[in-house]
């Protein structure tokens, strides 16, 4: 198997288990946590964090699944694992000074860079799609349900959302020779993006507002997609990949 | 001229090895003309920022023969492999490679070519056999060639089931050798070939090259040691600060030798002494070493000056006269104006 294939297999698999644990952990404190949600109210200091509880208390386990698993789970560690897996795509080959060898076989630059992308954009959206149609089952140890058409709508926005972190990581690593100061300099963005999304008065610059409870439970009540805002993400996707075999074919060993 | 700095190749060097030995058998096509196996290159040009990596070069190597692409560290040979094909994209000029224009990202050259890089940089995680798996993806017969690749990194002596976390560099740089040597292509384009590799390594890389260029494959490579340029190459390429200083055959070589005569006196004093007196007698330019001499000869033709020197009466009597004979290293050192390795 192509070696980064197969080092991005075992990050995909390191990723879903821990996707599926923070899951399975989250569901079994939902008995808990339903019983604790009026003093979760009344001690949680941030206004946003009241917000959320709100639709938690109205819609059950369906609100709670969608902060969770989307909201908590894989917003927070896929933002990191998009990072984790691009940072290194192209300035990792470069600061490891594999670059030329990477090059230097008679395979064109476009096919070189788009396996790699397709690669990673899979181990960044499968584990996102395989943790949520796994759901149902996971719900059965609370005598729970919920339907799994809506849940992998779901898990495919988010996956299209977390895409974004990944194709701009993934340019930035076109560009650089070095995947440490990525790394630092993306999850700094995404940091200062949660936190902007937990400011009343400045949430709606957040990004993460396109991956938050009021857009997954749209798309749970319609069972379909936002096609505009995922024209979108799309979109911004596409400019990634296109800025990054810009930025490949210009690049010298 | 002065003598050489030393160096691991001195020896086979100064034992016989001159570049005015080796014939030119190759026939030449018309210049210019791209067709299998040549190499055409017109204006090609790079540059990094303020600096001129690459001054137009124009070259027309092949088919067939080995080149060998000589300059000092920084002088441009890297730049100008990697440029032909297509790792650094150029910013002027042509290129053919085999047939093949260089355009784009230079796919289509790589594909007709074989290329090992000067720097070794390897995924040394990966097993041998892997690593030359790997290198060897996208190549037509891919399990012919990888098999061929086998047989050359054994015949290397390269154990092939262990990881290249545990190869030294020189067994590192014949992994990359065992891979460009492997694929049936009519050009090869070898960065530092036997760079980090002992003298019998490098004696067994070298025969490997010779072999291949016997079997009629273009061969262009980069070297710091002499002595495999001189058993190996039939024609020269001297970079210097990213330009083509000059450009070397056998033949050349061999017209360049007969200028200069070489002395060998029986102390310093003496070879101080001869200095002026050849000047006086006609040479160009008098270079002493020691107790060595060379006097560099306006024409090709040594004998009116050998005359004159044996009618001179105030010159003390060499030890040793030799003319005709001219050392990759004293070339190097009349191009560059330093000692070569």
């Amino acid at each position: 198997m192509e070696r980064a294939l197969r080092s991005t297999v075992v990050q995909a698999i390191g990723y879903f288990i821990v996707l599926e644990a923070m899951l399975i952990a989250a569901i079994l404190f939902w008995p808990d946590f339903q019983k604790g949600i009026p003093y979760f109210k009344t001690l949680s200091s941030l206004p946003i964090a009241k917000d959320l509880m709100k639709p938690i208390e109205q819609t059950g386990i369906e609100g709670y699944i969608v902060v969770q698993h989307f909201f908590k789970g894989c917003n927070v560690m896929g933002a990191a694992a998009a990072v984790l897996f691009a940072m290194g795509a192209v300035a990792g080959e470069a600061h490891r000074g594999t670059l030329e060898l990477w090059l230097s076989r008679p395979l064109s630059r476009r096919r070189i860079l788009l396996e790699r992308w397709a690669a990673g954009a899979l181990a960044l959206s499968v584990p996102i799609l395989l943790s949520s149609v796994t759901v149902p089952e996971a719900l059965i140890l609370i005598d729970e349900t919920m339907p799994r058409g809506g849940l992998t709508w779901c898990a495919l926005h988010q996956s299209i959302f977390l895409l974004c972190f990944y194709s701009l990581t993934f340019l930035l690593s076109s560009i650089s020779s070095r995947p440490v100061g990525i790394a630092f300099g993306m999850l700094l963005f995404t940091t200062f993006q949660f936190a902007l999304y937990l400011i009343t008065t400045v949430t709606h610059w957040s990004v993460f507002r396109m991956s938050d409870l009021d857009v997954y439970g749209a798309i749970l009540e319609t069972r379909g997609l936002d096609g505009l805002l995922i024209a979108g993400l799309i979109g911004f996707n596409a400019l990634c990949v296109a800025g990054s075999l810009f930025a490949f074919a210009r690049r010298v060993p | 001229m002065s003598e050489p700095t030393q160096g691991n190749d001195q020896g086979e060097n100064r034992d016989g090895d001159d570049l005015s030995s080796h014939d030119d058998p190759r026939p030449r096509t018309a210049t210019g003309e791209a067709g299998p196996g040549r190499i055409v290159v017109r204006g090609l040009t790079r540059r990094f920022g303020e600096t001129l990596a690459l001054a137009p070069i124009d070259l027309d190597l092949g088919p067939g023969g080995v080149t060998g692409l000589i300059g000092p560290n920084g002088s441009g040979k890297s730049t100008f492999l990697r440029t032909l094909t297509g790792l650094v994209r150029p910013d002027g000029g042509q290129a053919s490679v085999d047939g093949a224009r260089l355009s784009g990202d230079g796919l289509a050259v790589r594909q007709r070519i074989t290329y090992a890089p000067g720097e070794l940089h390897l995924y040394t995680e990966m097993r041998a056999d892997e690593h030359l798996a790997w290198f060897l993806r996208g190549r037509p017969k891919h399990a012919a060639v990888l098999e061929r690749a086998r047989a050359i990194a054994a015949e290397l002596g390269i154990p092939l089931e262990r990881r290249v976390r545990a190869f030294s560099h020189g067994m590192k740089r014949q992994l990359v050798l065992a891979a460009a040597l492997a694929p049936d292509v009519r050009v090869r384009i070898l960065d530092e070939p036997t760079e980090g590799l002992d003298p019998s390594r490098r004696g067994k890389v070298v025969e490997l090259l010779r072999k291949d260029a016997e079997r009629g494959v273009t061969l262009l490579i980069s070297s710091h040691h002499f002595g495999e340029i001189d058993r190996l190459c039939d024609r020269l390429v001297f970079l210097n600060q990213g330009q083509k200083l000059a450009e070397e055959t056998a033949s050349s070589v061999a017209a360049r030798a007969r200028r200069f005569v070489h002395f060998s006196w029986p102390s310093e004093t003496e070879a101080i002494a001869a200095k002026p007196e050849l000047e006086r007698l006609g040479a160009e330019r008098v270079v002493r070493d020691g107790v060595r001499t060379t006097a560099e000869l306006g024409t090709a033709d040594p004998r009116p000056f050998l005359t004159a020197l044996s009618n001179a009466g105030g010159l003390p009597p060499p030890r040793t006269i030799e003319f005709g004979r001219l050392s990759l290293a004293e070339l190097y050192q009349d191009l560059y104006g330093v000692g070569g390795v």
